[in-house]
């Protein structure tokens, strides 16, 4: 590369980071709450966001197990995290499990109705939020974890 | 040559001699798999003192329907309870608790059944103008060493319906999963940081060494041996001296790991007892071991 059009380069890259740092970015949401629970079950209003319907409920989906998972939902019989609080030693340490429950979307099978409360609604920076009530099945969640070696079973 | 081979014969009887009295045999060898003991529980119904237990427990069905849906909660997560009704009945027939000595049933039930953790449900029936409902206390103990584990109160919330053994199974259905996470919190706890055993040593009435005696190379109190001894034995250094006199010292609380720390077989209370026998067989004492569920006593001689 010749001499000259180090400053050039070095304005590009300072115009990306700039621009990159600008732009809207999603951040983690803790927006689950606590609707019902019976006989394992356990109900949830969660708030997701996407492009589309279908990403957004993908998204509130993922939320709300995320919270039964390291959060723990006050108000309902899983007040604790079912796994923990150390949310990422925990994903680093089983990376194969969550990588199959959420990337690979293994969690679908532990959702037992999803249904959308709201339309999808625009917010700033062009992203699309909804609030979807989601019924979860707690009892084969734990019993999942538990095959998997993710939390000990009851007991010693 | 003969004698070799005759004491090379005897040799080789001796290994498989020592081979069959330690080694595991075929039929219950597990290739080295170690599953962790786990505690008994029992879920036995709360009762005041002198009330008798199967009074209680034959006359009123709410009670029975609590349990019944308590040791539900315990089944559903894979584990499984001692049955207090069974042990109740087997007591019976041996005549281990006669009606005079009731106000001690419960005790000598836990006693018998040697269960680890007993859970006690107490069942409050309230009727009102505005409907009646069902309150159930939920506690659960350590039976050796009174360690509370888990404590909930559950409701029915009020109806205006006579059904009380519903009410009864909406007021457990209420707490249980909130009560067992919160005892599955306490057996992690205990999973990390090790049980609690009791160590009570004393002294035989004609013993010549108090805890005061200056004993083994280093001519230490007895005492502070003691507790020389527990600070590199406890696990993870974790023990409590409820207290100290020349004739006795008690240990209320003195953590054991589940599992052998160097073979991972499982640990006991039993084997820290044979260490602490070994400690002072090693100072030159004629220690004598008790062990009973969680509490260890020694009685030196």
């Amino acid at each position: 590369m010749k001499l000259h059009q180090l400053p050039k380069l070095i304005g590009i890259i300072i115009y990306m980071t700039m621009a990159n740092s600008c732009s809207y970015k999603t951040l983690p949401t803790a927006e689950v709450n606590y609707l019902s629970g019976k006989e394992g079950t356990i109900t949830m209003r969660a708030i997701g966001i996407g492009v589309n319907t279908e990403d957004a409920i993908n998204d509130a989906e993922k939320n709300a197990l995320n919270i039964l998972l390291f959060r723990g939902l006050p108000e309902s019989e899983q007040n604790v995290a079912l796994i923990g609080t150390k949310e990422t030693d925990d994903k680093n340490k089983h990376k194969d499990y969550f990588n199959k429950l959420y990337a690979k979307k293994r969690y679908k099978t532990f959702v037992m109705s999803s249904i959308p409360t709201t339309d999808l609604i625009k917010n700033k920076g062009g992203k699309k939020s909804i609030a979807v009530d989601i019924k979860i099945n707690l009892v084969a969640l734990r019993k999942d974890l538990e095959q998997n070696n993710i939390i000990r079973k009851f007991g010693f | 040559m003969k004698i070799k081979y005759l004491i090379l014969a005897f040799m080789l009887s001796q290994v498989s001699l020592i081979n069959s009295a330690y080694c595991q045999n075929a039929t219950t060898n597990s290739g080295g798999q170690v599953a962790t003991v786990q505690p008994k529980i029992m879920v036995i119904p709360y009762a005041k003192e002198g009330e008798d237990l199967r009074t209680i427990l034959e006359g009123d069905e709410n009670k029975r329907i609590a349990i019944a849906k308590i040791k539900e909660g315990f089944d559903s997560r894979g584990f499984t309870t001692v049955d207090f009704v069974a042990k109740l009945k087997a007591a019976k027939d041996n005549n281990v608790f006669t009606s005079e000595n009731q106000s001690d049933i419960k005790s000598q039930i836990i006693q018998m059944s040697g269960a680890d953790v007993y859970v006690q449900a107490e069942v409050i029936v309230e009727k009102g103008q505005s409907g009646n409902s069902v309150k159930l206390i939920l506690t659960a103990y350590e039976a050796s060493t009174g360690n509370s584990l888990s404590n909930k109160v559950g409701e029915s919330g009020k109806f205006y319906t006579e059904n009380f053994n519903k009410l009864a199974s909406k007021a457990v259905e209420s707490c249980v999963e909130d009560f067992l996470n919160v005892m599955q919190n306490k057996f992690t706890d205990i999973v990390n940081n090790g049980k609690s055993v009791i160590v009570d040593i004393s002294f035989s009435a004609d013993s010549q060494t108090k805890m005061s005696s200056e004993i083994g190379t280093d001519k230490l109190p007895l005492s502070d041996q003691l507790e020389m001894w527990m600070e590199k034995n406890a696990f993870k250094n974790n023990y409590h001296i409820q207290g100290t006199t020349d004739l006795r010292m008690i240990f209320d609380d003195v953590k054991i790991p589940l599992k052998d720390q160097a073979s991972d077989n499982n640990y006991n209370p039993n084997k820290f007892a044979l260490e602490l026998f070994k400690f002072f067989k090693s100072l030159g004492l004629q220690p004598a071991k008790d062990v009973k569920g969680s509490t260890i006593y020694i009685t030196i001689k």
